[in-house]
């Protein structure tokens, strides 16, 4: 028996307030590192980008338009290896409207080039190139709507309006979670043969591959310079940078993420303060008897910052071990299967578990350091004269 | 330090010389012990009655070291403990004082072997000797077979004895009591005043009781009365 195991030992008094307070700090933790990893998975996503992907597209906005022999012209610039289209399609199952997918029109061959990262086998990959109303589709997204190989899709297009057909030529999978599972890809011309006047024969964007991932900022200015004195003029960037620049329109909703992350572990320090408060109250004649049969101020003091620091640590504790699967299991592979593309990882960190763990021992010791200073001080006699 | 008073070979070990204890209400004043003179003898077993407010309890939070007299000489075991510091007095007492209050306060998620170990982790002792003394303190009192016990398991008479063992672990010269009996039925009364008598008479304990009980006070040696701060003759 210890000085710090009987402070521990003091949580198992009374049982139903420790279980709320264990289940509040538990929470707090959990929340922060779900917080904490939706900021890290986000601000981390350009790191898992493809460092040798160059993306092109219209000067003013992604909304608008290149021409598609744009893409056979950047094809011809030194360093360009191969060369990708896309255009975004914007269909919808009409079985469910309110689910969202990525329909992408785009050039097979090519794509698969670009994007080496797509996985699917020989037959499924050569009946897709040989069927122009041939579909490639995620695997997450196939589980999620109930689709096989060979299965007759009908959707419903919102930029491009009408009922279209799709044959699920195959299924694909990623060996990188920079590109999400839950897309899917058919072939450009099947759009664009149904397309007249100024709509037609054009693309969203232009992805290059380069064989210098160094040389992404030279490529890149060549590409916009190749294409500064025409009509439509045209900005490049990596793929890395092109998230960035995505992830600086939501720079607001990234602070709004960490100051909640940072005032919900505040709230749990109160509610354990409170909590250490209330026992410090009622046991203020077993702190008489302690001092008297010769315990030290400093000594009492110990055992309210232990018995908080032992709350905050079997809280934490649990939180840190329900946040790996609630946040890996759970939430990270909704995250990684569907949005992909900004949340490539969305995986707890151990340093943002320990971080968690630390907070929750620290803030609720912190939280105690009041009801202990009270306690020390308590006059003996004082104390003695409460016990009746 | 040392000095002490010896009569008929036994020494005393505690004396009071013209202590006084004034406490303040606001702009009030209280006299609470006025000039007392008191000694009493190595290995004795005295009572202190008196009325409600006679200041019997701060007579005895004196003795104990738990408080300082506003004037006089207070020597308990050979030191004056009038102008001695709280951590000082801390230590004093948890060489020198065992307590046994009314009400037990055991720690109740502690078991009784465990409560009686508590004031044992402030010396420098291995946690098998710890654990040693505090089974042969309960043993001394009759609980070797509720070691393992919590205090919500025990009777309360079951839970003055642990008390007593928690105030014997550590080889203290004096016990001070404060109405040992007040919260036991009789028979429980008797077996703790009988077990204070063998602390007494085996142990050769220092036995100071503040009760209201005339059947407690009948079990000590001498039995002073206090009346309005003050000795009654």
């Amino acid at each position: 028996m210890t000085l710090l195991g009987v402070a521990v030992r003091n949580i198992k008094r009374s049982k139903l307030r420790t279980a709320l307070t264990l289940a509040v700090v538990a929470i707090a933790t959990l929340f922060f590192i779900l917080l904490r990893t939706v900021i890290w998975s986000w601000t981390s996503a350009s790191e898992f980008s493809a460092k040798d992907r160059i993306a092109t597209r219209h000067k003013v906005s992604f909304v608008m338009t290149l021409p598609k022999r744009y893409a056979e012209e950047i094809a011809q610039i030194p360093g360009v290896k191969a060369v990708a289209y896309a255009s975004w399609f914007g269909a919808k199952n009409p079985k469910d409207e309110s689910d969202f997918f990525a329909t992408i029109a785009t050039d097979p061959k090519t794509l698969l080039d670009v994007y080496h990262e797509i996985q699917t086998t020989p037959e499924q990959k050569q009946a897709w190139f040989e069927n122009r109303r041939g579909a490639l589709v995620g695997d997450a997204l196939a589980k999620k709507e109930g689709w096989k190989v060979g299965d007759k899709v009908t959707l419903t297009g919102s930029i491009y309006p009408g009922d279209w057909e799709f044959f699920v030529s195959g299924i694909y999978t990623t060996t990188t979670t920079n590109v999400d599972r839950s897309t899917l890809y058919f072939h450009w011309e099947y759009m664009n043969e149904s397309l007249t006047g100024a709509r037609k024969d054009q693309v969203g964007w232009i992805l290059a591959n380069i064989s210098d991932a160094g040389a992404s900022g030279r490529i890149s200015k060549e590409i916009d310079a190749k294409f500064g004195e025409r009509d439509l003029q045209t900005v490049t960037m990596s793929e890395a940078a092109l998230n960035q620049s995505f992830l600086g329109m939501f720079s607001a909703v990234l602070k709004a993420v960490d100051i909640v992350s940072i005032v919900m572990i505040l709230i749990m320090g109160l509610i354990v303060g409170n909590t250490i408060a209330m026992g410090v109250r009622e046991r203020t004649n077993e702190f008489g008897v302690l001092r008297a049969i010769g315990f030290l101020p400093k000594h009492i003091a110990q055992f309210v910052l232990g018995e908080a620091a032992a709350i905050g640590l079997f809280g934490g504790l649990i939180g840190v071990a329900l946040g790996y699967p609630f946040v890996n299991a759970l939430v990270g592979r909704a995250l990684e299967e569907n949005m992909g593309n900004m949340f490539p990882q969305f995986r707890v960190q151990p340093g943002i578990a320990a971080l968690g763990l630390a907070l929750a021992i620290v803030l609720a010791m912190a939280a105690a350091v009041l009801p202990a200073r009270k306690a020390a001080s308590l006059k003996v006699v004082d104390a003695l004269r409460r016990v009746g | 330090m040392s000095e002490s008073h010896n009569f008929g070979g036994k020494s005393d070990i505690i004396a009071l010389s013209k202590v006084s204890k004034t406490f303040w209400r606001g702009k009030e004043r209280l006299d609470v012990l006025q000039d007392l003179n008191l000694t009493m003898q190595e290995g004795s077993f005295e009572a202190l009655m008196g009325p409600s407010g006679s200041g019997k309890s701060t007579l005895l939070n004196l003795i104990a070291g738990l408080d300082v007299p506003s004037s006089g000489s207070l020597k308990v075991a050979g030191v004056e403990l009038s102008q001695m510091s709280e951590g000082d007095r801390a230590g004093f007492r948890a060489a020198n004082i065992g307590f046994v209050f009314q009400t037990y306060n055991l720690l109740p998620v502690l078991t009784a072997v465990e409560n009686v170990e508590l004031p044992l982790l402030l010396a420098k002792l291995p946690a098998a000797e710890r654990r040693k003394r505090a089974q042969t303190a309960l043993r001394v009192v009759g609980l070797e077979d509720r070691m393992d016990h919590y205090p919500r398991q025990l009777s309360g008479g079951q839970e003055q004895r642990v008390t007593i063992a928690r105030a014997i672990v550590g080889d203290p010269k004096i016990i001070v009591a404060d109405e040992p009996t007040g919260d036991l039925d009789r028979h429980a009364a008797n077996e703790i005043l009988n077990l204070l008598g063998k602390l007494n008479t085996e142990f050769n304990k220092t036995i100071v009781m503040v009760t209201h009980d005339p059947a407690a006070a009948e079990r000590a040696s001498i039995c002073h009365r206090l009346d309005k701060g003050a000795l009654a003759l």
